[in-house]
């Protein structure tokens, strides 16, 4: 086209539309890698302190601002993805943040009540590595519910304070019946693994950018959790080539 | 349909300035960040970031997506041979049958996530990296002559098997293919579990007759219960580059 020539052109609608369309697919393509460094910035500065994690949770809303009128097929997917029903309960990502949260409550009360009763001396002689590992386990644990409850917290939402509920019967009731360091550490294996599950079922469908690096990260914990478990048990601790996701909770766990 | 040229151009032009104003302003404001978080930031992490963004072009040359399930397979093939080459040290045939066991059947799962790296590669319409990946192999290539004992062995196995679960962790966020996330994010956990375990074994090779199955946990070291997990998150900062064993 010449700047020269003033004239009227002749042109369809359909081609002004394909036009205008490949003008939007170059705005968005440049757009999406911009997305990408932002978000690449929040995840670095969101480190192993709690303190860290919230300057990143905030930084993220800036991040999801800049990308939102991005192509939700690519990398960085705004916050506005994750979607709060009509009624204002939760669903989409901030459910299964929801649901992780409480998940993560399960674990710091169950581990708590493991320490209270080897203070107690309900549960014979517990090893010292054994308490370490529940000591640092339930902590990793307060971290974990921490970051889903700053996700939350950061969409408007209330924090989940709340053990699972669908299954805190089933863990008191098995932990009820724990007399030993060995049934703790059985109980606390299927704890690990079905977190460790969760959170690989939640990747597969997670589409808020901050949530999905959030379970990613979690995820390889709490199997860690699980393989100084089993190595303890005497299992082999890295039984499975490929993580699973059986025994993952849904997110209809946590009251939508 | 009858358009003013004119007017279209003037749209168009219009259109662009506007791109450009805002990519502008979005520019000096992550120029800004780098300035004010750089004593906090790992060194050089946001000014990669940013370097990377704007020495990215609009339009990739391939599918990042196919890149970097390429490079997952090299890793996974690097760590492969690197096992291969350990177990087969004068010294490591004095280890504890458990240590020799581990080693031999990680290297074993190594290989399953190469050829289901590749597998995803090849679906995605790319070809099948069978090589290692060469930043990691210099590493490797400069260590393997130094190792004199089985803690150096281990040493090196966490530098790789570290190098391996940070990169699926950055790759889960970066892959735009579902399925290949999925794939990706389902090895990630099993690296850091090799991890725990390595962590576990360096700590207790003083003490061979603690590595057994069960050991005897009563004797265990108190802190062999978090030896396994330093960080509460896994990191991404020795993540490698997406497109470092890509094929070229």
């Amino acid at each position: 086209m010449s700047r020269r020539r003033h004239k009227e052109m002749q042109i369809s609608e359909g081609e002004l539309r394909s036009m205008t369309g490949d003008l939007e697919e170059v705005h968005q393509a440049s757009l999406a890698p911009l997305g990408n460094a932002v978000a690449e910035w929040v995840d670095l500065n969101r480190s192993t302190t709690r303190r860290r994690f919230l300057l990143g949770a905030a930084a993220t809303g800036a991040g999801a601002v800049l990308v939102a009128c991005g192509d939700e097929k690519k990398t960085v997917r705004p916050t506005t993805e994750t979607t709060v029903g009509a009624t204002g309960s939760l669903s989409g990502d901030l459910r299964i943040a929801a649901l992780a949260a409480s998940l993560e409550n399960l674990a710091i009360g169950t581990y708590q009540a493991a320490l209270d009763a080897t203070a107690a001396n309900k549960l014979g002689g517990v090893p010292p590595a054994v308490v370490t590992f529940v000591e640092t386990a339930k902590r990793h644990h307060g971290e974990h519910a921490a970051a889903w409850n700053a996700i939350l917290t950061s969409a408007g939402k209330t924090r989940v304070t709340e053990p699972d509920q669908a299954i805190k019967g089933q863990i008191d009731g098995a932990f009820a019946q724990v007399r030993d360091f060995a049934g703790l550490a059985r109980l606390a294996l299927g704890l690990e693994n079905v977190a460790a599950a969760t959170y690989l079922d939640g990747i597969g469908v997670i589409q808020n950018n901050q949530a999905l690096k959030t379970a990613a990260s979690i995820h390889p914990v709490e199997l860690q959790h699980a393989a100084i478990l089993n190595f303890v048990l005497g299992n082999y601790p890295v039984p499975d080539a490929f993580a699973k996701t059986e025994g993952a909770r849904p997110p209809t766990d946590y009251p939508g | 349909m009858s358009l003013d040229e004119r007017a279209l151009h003037e749209l168009l032009v219009e259109s662009e300035d506007l791109h450009s104003d805002a990519m502008r302003t979005t520019r000096e404001s992550l120029r800004d960040l780098v300035a004010l978080g750089a004593g906090a930031l790992a060194a050089g992490g946001l000014g990669r970031a940013v370097l990377r963004f704007f020495d990215t072009p609009a339009f990739a040359k391939e599918s990042p997506d196919i890149q970097i399930m390429q490079t997952a397979a090299s890793i996974e093939n690097l760590a492969v041979s690197t096992y291969d080459a350990a177990l087969g040290l004068p010294f490591m045939a004095g280890v504890p049958v458990l240590v020799k066991t581990f080693m031999m059947k990680t290297k074993d799962q190594h290989a399953e996530h190469g050829r289901a790296f590749n597998a995803t590669a090849t679906r995605l319409g790319g070809a099948a990296q069978n090589g290692p990946d060469p930043e990691l192999k210099k590493v490797v290539d400069a260590k393997l002559p130094t190792l004199k004992a089985p803690g150096d062995v281990v040493d090196l196995a966490i530098t790789l098997e570290t190098g391996a679960a940070q990169t699926y962790v950055a790759n889960t966020a970066a892959l735009n293919d579902v399925d290949a996330r999925k794939v990706v994010a389902s090895v990630m956990g099993v690296e850091a579990q090799h991890i725990s375990i390595l962590n576990a074994v360096q700590a207790l090779l003083g003490t061979p007759d603690l590595l057994t199955l069960p050991p005897p946990a009563s004797r265990l070291p108190a802190p062999a219960g978090s030896v396994g997990f330093p960080d509460s998150f896994l990191k991404t900062e020795q993540a490698r580059p997406g497109d470092e064993g890509a094929i070229k």
